[in-house]
């Protein structure tokens, strides 16, 4: 694949809508500065457009086989595979003591961009690991962070996470996976474990599972999990590695998409020699996967978002080829040339809607990441608010950036024509593999329930307030410019709606069935409510920008024809110009679904639960 | 064994180019500047070379102030310093007067190897190494694909039209590297991280006895784009196949000029 992606936006929205600079100076980043950043976004994004590229299209063709119990990747997979791992790419977050780059969230987030963009599958291998590692970094004793972290962050073992078996899916509580205490303090595991991304493949020498599992007399549900480090091949006292822990992968799935992923299922102690080791404490393994699973939660989210990314640059280009029709002002002559369909005005909406969510995809995902990486600089009771709105904003990433990227992703199918249809171009793939990202994580049904019930009250419904009032900031500031009232009083009236929706139905007493039956609507009110903001944010800044470039040229923006010739041939006024053009039409075009969803919701329509099914 | 290594800065291969205001210089706004591709494995080798051998590489670049991004980046992906000859705008594309200022920067330190870009993209003469070379008194390989290194000699191969040179040479020698080389290593995060604390020289042309405004080999005169693709012509040929083949025979004989 050609892996094209926008990376005057991401370094417009990393380096001058964000205070990077500004994080950089804190102590814990300290030994970074803004060029390294630059250099550390150029190489990952060569990397991506060069390796991981090159070797997706085996890995949607090839696949992951399974074959006897074992999985092999695509041959093309290895060299990239240690080529990232060797570059420190893996490790990039973690600490320097154990190997890793000590880099900040937000810079990480770029990087996911392009290698989820570029090779979805592949690059799931590498967050899965990344978060082995992390999670052993903060929660294991010396000794296991001794023998695991560095060999995680630096690919030489690879990781997972097990969660799912057969009746524990969105239900996580049922799972009946066994941990039995052994006198030499390990455990011996016994259990099936079902859909385990990476369960099993030739990338790495080693395997490290995380795996949630059930001690005797543990309580019902998830308050009685505890976790497990459960390595494929036993590590002996020195590292080397021993013999092999009794795990085996039983089948792979055949699926939709992200093809070049295995997705296993395991079959842990089979032979009763499954040996596993406690991670922090006994009953507290579902409050530590939450750890792995926010990070991973902004991370798929990311994936909806390089999905769209990368299939809004696909399209882009090729509607700038493809000959079709005449020109819409030259409609009734039929001896007119055909015209590039960029020209025709359907096209250039489709994609123009799909920068817009794509962009505000990436501010979403980017600004939840400055707030982790101010939680980490921040002390305090700052730290803790930033805290906060992470985890206010963690289910809004995952769900409203899986399911945008997904309908992005069919808009540039559609962009496309017949062609989008055909593995020719790599937009069906996008869309093939963009749908997982809106399913596993916990369903975007599950994130909206999350949402709903647990972040919206969270610390008493501060965090959603104080990022609902960032947003009313940018109205009044917005409103008083000509070209932005508009779209800002657009925006206005959706943070009304969601105020008083929410308020609204604490009070009815039918609340709770209507909360459950519209938690989706609700998420989607207030990312795209977010969304707008941080588009109509980035377009102020965008117009400052495009003003001194103008008058540096001095060029009239009154003078149509002067300014639009200006802009075809100023790639950098073109930009600040379109960010303003992307921000005006995401208000007009997603923001009066806010509305029309409170409308519905506040109706108490409850037909779903009404109908025979 | 130290290396030398001489690279320069060149716009992203992916730019648009556009001409100047002045008719004689590419408009540099919104130019992304990258290592020259060719350097890059010059580069490679060079680092090959001192993990294999030991010793030290040294990238130099000729080129304005915005050029240190490019030595800062052979840093990043193992160079251990760099100098930088700061200057270079007015010289552009004048091959001599570029090798010049590099042998004033060389001609005094101590090196077995010197590898440079069999050309650099952008101005593409192919001049600079095998110049420096004889400014240096160096025994020289122009666009070699294959090297190996022993005790003070050396054996490098290029490809020639339908068959390949090999050469023996004594050490210290210059070499121009091209495709084919190596494989370019990517620059690695703690390479990235490590780059900032290597030390970066600067010299100014007139501390090393460069005039560069005097006794100039080379001047551009003006810039011109290649002319715009013309819309394509479209024969019909259904109903009577043989006549739009003549056409077709007359047309690349006449208007193309291609037979
Ligand atoms: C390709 C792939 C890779 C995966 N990788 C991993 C992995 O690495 N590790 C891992 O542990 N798991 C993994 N999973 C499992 C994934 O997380 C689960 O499939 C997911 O959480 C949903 O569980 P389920 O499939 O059992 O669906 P169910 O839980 O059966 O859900 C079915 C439907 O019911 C809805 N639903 C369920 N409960 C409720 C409720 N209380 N209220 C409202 N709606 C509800 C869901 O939203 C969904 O629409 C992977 C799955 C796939 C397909």
């Amino acid at each position: 694949m050609d892996y094209k992606v926008d990376i005057r936006d991401i370094k417009f929205q990393l380096f001058e809508w964000l205070d990077t600079a500004k994080l950089l100076e804190s102590e814990r980043f300290g030994d970074w500065d803004l060029e390294q950043m630059d250099m550390i976004v150029d190489e990952a994004l060569k990397i991506a457009q060069e390796q991981m590229a090159a070797c997706n299209d085996d890995g949607d063709r090839i696949g992951a086989q399974w074959n006897d119990g074992i999985v092999t990747m695509p041959e093309s997979f290895k060299p990239v595979y240690d080529t990232i791992s060797e570059g420190g790419w893996i490790g990039l977050l973690g600490s320097p003591e154990y190997g890793g780059m000590g880099l900040p969230e937000t810079v990480g987030t770029v990087v996911n961009e392009f290698f989820s963009g570029s090779n979805v599958s592949l690059s799931l291998t590498l967050m899965l690991t990344r978060g082995v590692g992390a999670m052993i970094e903060n929660f294991g004793t010396d000794q296991l962070k001794a023998t695991y972290v560095e060999k995680t962050y630096t690919g030489q073992w690879g990781g997972t996470m097990c969660l799912t078996e057969p009746q524990a899916g969105s239900d996580v509580g049922a799972s009946t996976t066994k941990a039995i205490k052994q006198d030499d303090g390990s455990y011996l595991i016994s259990g099936e474990k079902i859909f385990i991304t990476s369960g099993d493949h030739n990338l790495a020498e080693n395997i490290i599972h995380l795996v949630l599992a059930r001690t005797p007399g543990a309580p019902a549900g998830t308050r009685g999990l505890s976790l497990f480090i459960v390595p494929k091949i036993r590590v002996n006292d020195d590292g080397t590695l021993g013999e092999a822990n009794d795990v085996a992968c039983s089948n792979i799935e055949e699926k939709m998409g992200i093809h070049g992923s295995p997705t296993c299922s395991l079959v842990f102690g089979g032979n009763d020699g499954c040996q596993g080791f406690l991670l922090g404490e006994e009953l507290h393994g579902m409050k530590l996967m939450f750890h792995m699973m926010n990070a991973a939660r902004i991370e798929v989210g990311m994936q909806g978002c390089a999905a769209a990314g990368g299939a809004h640059q696909q399209a882009l280009a090729f509607a700038k080829e493809r000959l079709q029709s005449r020109h819409w002002k030259m409609m009734k002559d039929p001896e007119a040339p055909q015209v590039a369909i960029v020209e025709h005005p359907d096209v250039r909406r489709m994609l123009l809607t799909s920068k817009a969510y794509t962009e505000a995809m990436r501010a979403i995902l980017l600004q939840a990441s400055y707030y982790l990486d101010l939680s980490h600089t921040a002390e305090g009771d700052e730290a803790k608010k930033y805290k906060n709105y992470v985890e206010v904003l963690t289910p809004i990433c995952k769900a409203w950036c899986s399911e945008w990227g997904l309908q992005v992703a069919h808009l540039c199918v559609q962009v496309h024509g017949g062609y989008g249809y055909t593995k020719e171009y790599a937009a069906e793939q996008y869309m093939r593999d963009a749908e997982i990202a809106c399913l596993y994580e916990g369903t975007n049904g599950i994130q909206a329930l999350d949402f709903v019930a647990r972040k919206l009250p969270l610390a008493g419904g501060q965090p959603i307030k104080d990022l609902l009032g960032m947003a009313e900031k940018t109205f009044n500031k917005a409103k008083s410019d000509p070209e932005l009232m508009e779209p800002a009083w657009l925006l206005a009236a959706g943070l009304k709606q969601v105020e008083t929706i929410s308020k609204e139905l604490g009070k009815r007493p039918d609340g709770i069935q209507l909360v459950l039956i519209n938690a989706v609507p609700l998420l989607d009110m207030v990312g795209t409510c977010l969304g707008a903001h941080y588009l109509l944010d980035q377009a102020m800044l965008a117009k400052t920008k495009l003003a001194a470039i103008l008058e540096d040229a001095g060029i009239d923006t009154d003078d149509k024809k002067a300014y639009k010739a200006f802009l075809s041939d100023n790639e950098e006024a073109a930009f600040f110009h379109n960010k303003v053009q992307t921000a005006i039409h995401f208000a007009y075009r997603a923001l009066p679904t806010v509305p029309a969803k409170a409308a519905a919701i506040r109706s108490g329509e409850k037909a779903a639960l009404y109908a025979i099914m | 064994m130290n290396c030398i290594v001489c690279v320069t800065s060149v716009p992203d291969t992916a730019s648009v180019i556009k001409i100047g205001a002045d008719g004689n210089q590419i408009d540099e706004g919104g130019i992304k500047w990258i290592l020259s591709p060719h350097d890059e494995y010059a580069l490679e080798e060079a680092l090959k070379i001192t993990e294999a051998q030991g010793g030290e590489v040294t990238v130099v670049t000729y080129g304005p102030a915005r050029a240190e991004a490019v030595l800062r980046d052979c840093l990043a992906r193992g160079a251990h310093q760099a100098v930088h000859v700061i200057g270079g705008e007015e010289t552009l594309g004048d091959s001599f007067k570029i090798a010049q200022t590099l042998a004033a920067i060389l001609k005094d330190r101590e090196y077995g190897l010197i590898l440079v870009g069999v050309q650099s993209v952008g101005t593409d003469n192919s001049q600079v190494g095998q110049m420096l070379a004889e400014l240096l008194d160096l025994p020289h390989v122009a666009g070699i694909t294959s090297l190996e290194v022993g005790e003070g000699t050396l054996n490098a191969s290029r490809e020639v039209e339908g068959g390949k040179e090999i050469y023996e040479s004594p050490l210290p020698a210059l070499l121009t590297c091209q495709k084919g080389l190596n494989e370019p290593r990517y620059a690695a995060l703690k390479g990235i991280m490590a780059a900032k604390r290597k030390p970066v020289e600067k010299i100014e042309p007139s501390d090393i006895g460069i005039d560069e405004g005097a006794g100039a080999a080379y001047r551009l005169r003006s810039l011109s784009l290649p002319p715009e693709k013309g819309e394509g012509t479209l024969l019909q040929g259904e109903d009577d196949p043989a006549g739009a083949a003549g056409n077709l025979v007359k047309l690349l004989r006449e208007e193309a000029k291609a037979i």
